[in-house]
């Protein structure tokens, strides 16, 4: 048996634990939609799922699918990976998108090189399934 | 007619230990030692301390105090969980309860294993206020403060034409500062070229615009004013004091405008508690955990419009000698990581002729900020009352 040391395995992708409330959402990409929670009382949207409207308290709402088209409204680059499990595709962008929907999306961009992104930039909302229960969203 | 609270309450005693990289002492001995340094500061006794607001999560809890220093009869026993704006709005809770009479004298402290203990990527995930972040920014990479606060900065670096140039120089004035006062972690100058070269963390943020990862302690007191008159140390009164909480408070991503944080609300209502404006401050310690975080909470505070922080901070003006000088200890970017109770500790210092090398001639009324978490915000106005 070797003794050579080995390299210490790389920390797994932190995963996302849907709760009673993200439940819709996340089912909502594995099936490959962006399912948006909109309150059953007064029909506005509202991202990330909670469980009553801040606008008129109802506790009713409804997920209902959405485009999956919008225009970006920041980025950053990540290059420090923070958790280690991201160093292999380091540096990578995360864009913050203003979904033609009333909410914002938070999710990698791929295909568009760092110099050409600029506010406003229609981008489309893509799935990549991570396993068979969750499916986390990207931009192209 | 004035604020109920203007000027009831005082701080009265500060304490640090050294800010170092690396230490054998646990969290919560370094806030136990920052605490009896304050403690002394003030002329008090342990005995003296009836209200204790810990920084929380992490180091020590009520039980703590109450075994480590004797407390013969703790009366209130507070936590203010606003990461970074935990320590200047633990203030407001601290001067309510001696203004009041239900304490005599509130130990506010801080000790943080940031270096030697678990790094910022891991610390985050436990918090209670990052679970959004941790539910839907962690899986796709997006950890750490300096990420979530990036997508910020390069939006106003696009609106406004905010460059690495207006950042830099936070980053190079709040050095020589850390080199005035000596107990700091980073005591080499640092050039803008310096900076400029400083490998990319999340931009536009690099490694010279972020906070640093220390140890650490520190503590304030804080006492009715009428009693902390008598005590040791010059007054340092507490003209105006608030917190404020923005929209979409655990999420950045979803707060309508990004570059709105809870010290719009603070500011406004601290402002009008201490009865000064922003031309009244001879001194601001503002809550620097970026670079770019300095130049917003200026536009925010009413030094300069939206858009103009970067050309501000040129021209010297936020060094000592300048305008406006700002961090004068060295802060959270050269100094050490005590989630900002060392700019309450400098400024008090500034006010009662403490500050040594970088003393700001006859500065009477100033100012700091806390932010935290995903924008939580807090303002204090002190004054020189002696």
């Amino acid at each position: 048996m070797s003794t050579a040391p080995q390299p210490a395995p790389l920390p797994e992708r932190p995963m996302p634990v849907p709760t009673r409330e993200s439940q819709a959402y996340w089912d909502g990409l594995r099936d490959g939609k962006l399912m948006l929670q909109h309150c059953a009382s007064c029909g506005k949207v509202r991202h990330y799922p909670r469980p009553v409207c801040p606008h008129c308290f109802s506790m009713e709402s409804e997920f209902k699918a959405a485009p999956l088209t919008g225009k970006v409204h920041t980025w950053t680059v990540c290059h420090h990976p923070f958790n280690f499990f991201f160093k292999a595709q380091s540096p990578f962008i995360v864009a913050l998108v203003d979904m033609d929907a009333g909410v914002r999306i938070n999710a990698p961009l791929r295909g568009i090189a760092e110099g050409d992104l600029e506010i406003g930039q229609r981008v489309t909302l893509a799935f990549e399934p991570i396993t068979k229960d969750i499916t986390l969203p990207y931009f192209t | 007619m004035a604020h109920a609270l203007r000027e009831k309450a005082a701080i009265s005693g500060v304490g640090d230990t050294a800010y170092t990289r690396g230490t054998t002492k646990s969290g919560l001995a370094l806030q136990l030692e920052a605490s009896l340094k304050a403690i002394e500061d003030a002329g008090l006794s342990p005995r003296d301390i009836d209200g204790v607001v810990p920084y929380f999560p992490g180091g020590g809890i009520a039980e703590d105090f109450i075994a480590n220093l004797g407390l013969p009869d703790l009366t209130l026993s507070l936590f203010v969980p606003m990461g970074g704006a935990t320590c200047v709005a633990a203030i407001q809770s601290a001067a309510m309860a001696v203004a009041t009479g239900v304490c005599k004298n509130v130990l506010i402290s801080v000790g943080r294993t940031g270096y030697s203990g678990a790094r910022v990527s891991t610390r985050l995930q436990q918090f209670p206020q990052f679970a959004l972040a941790a539910e839907f920014e962690a899986p796709i990479g997006m950890f750490a403060p300096a990420q979530l606060y990036a997508q910020g900065a390069r939006r106003h670096m696009e609106l406004y034409g905010t460059t690495a140039r207006h950042f830099a120089e936070v980053a190079v004035k709040t050095r020589e500062h850390a080199i005035l006062n000596g107990n700091v972690v980073m005591n080499k100058p640092l050039t803008v070229e310096e900076h400029h070269a400083s490998r990319m963390i999340s931009d536009p943020f690099r490694l010279f615009d972020c906070s640093l990862e220390s140890d650490g302690g520190a503590a304030i007191i804080v006492s009715a004013a009428d009693r902390a008159r008598d005590l040791k140390k010059p007054l340092v009164t507490i003209m105006g004091v608030a917190e404020g909480h923005p929209e979409s408070p655990a999420s950045i991503a979803q707060r309508p405008d990004l570059l709105d944080f809870g010290l719009t609300k603070a500011s406004a209502r601290g402002y009008a508690m201490a009865g000064v404006g922003p031309k009244d401050i001879d001194v601001a310690e503002i809550y620097d955990c970026f670079t770019f975080t300095v130049l917003r909470q200026l536009e925010i505070l009413g030094f300069c419009k939206t858009g103009e922080g970067g050309p501000f901070v040129m021209d010297g003006r936020i060094g000592i000698g300048g305008e406006l000088p700002i961090n004068t200890h060295g802060g959270l970017l050269s100094q050490g990581h005590v989630v900002g109770l060392n700019h309450v500790i400098e400024l008090t210092r500034q006010l009662r002729c403490e500050a040594g090398k970088a003393q700001v001639k006859e500065a009477e009324v100033g100012l700091v900020t806390g932010y935290g978490d995903m924008g939580d915000g807090s303002l204090a106005i002190l004054r020189r009352a002696a």
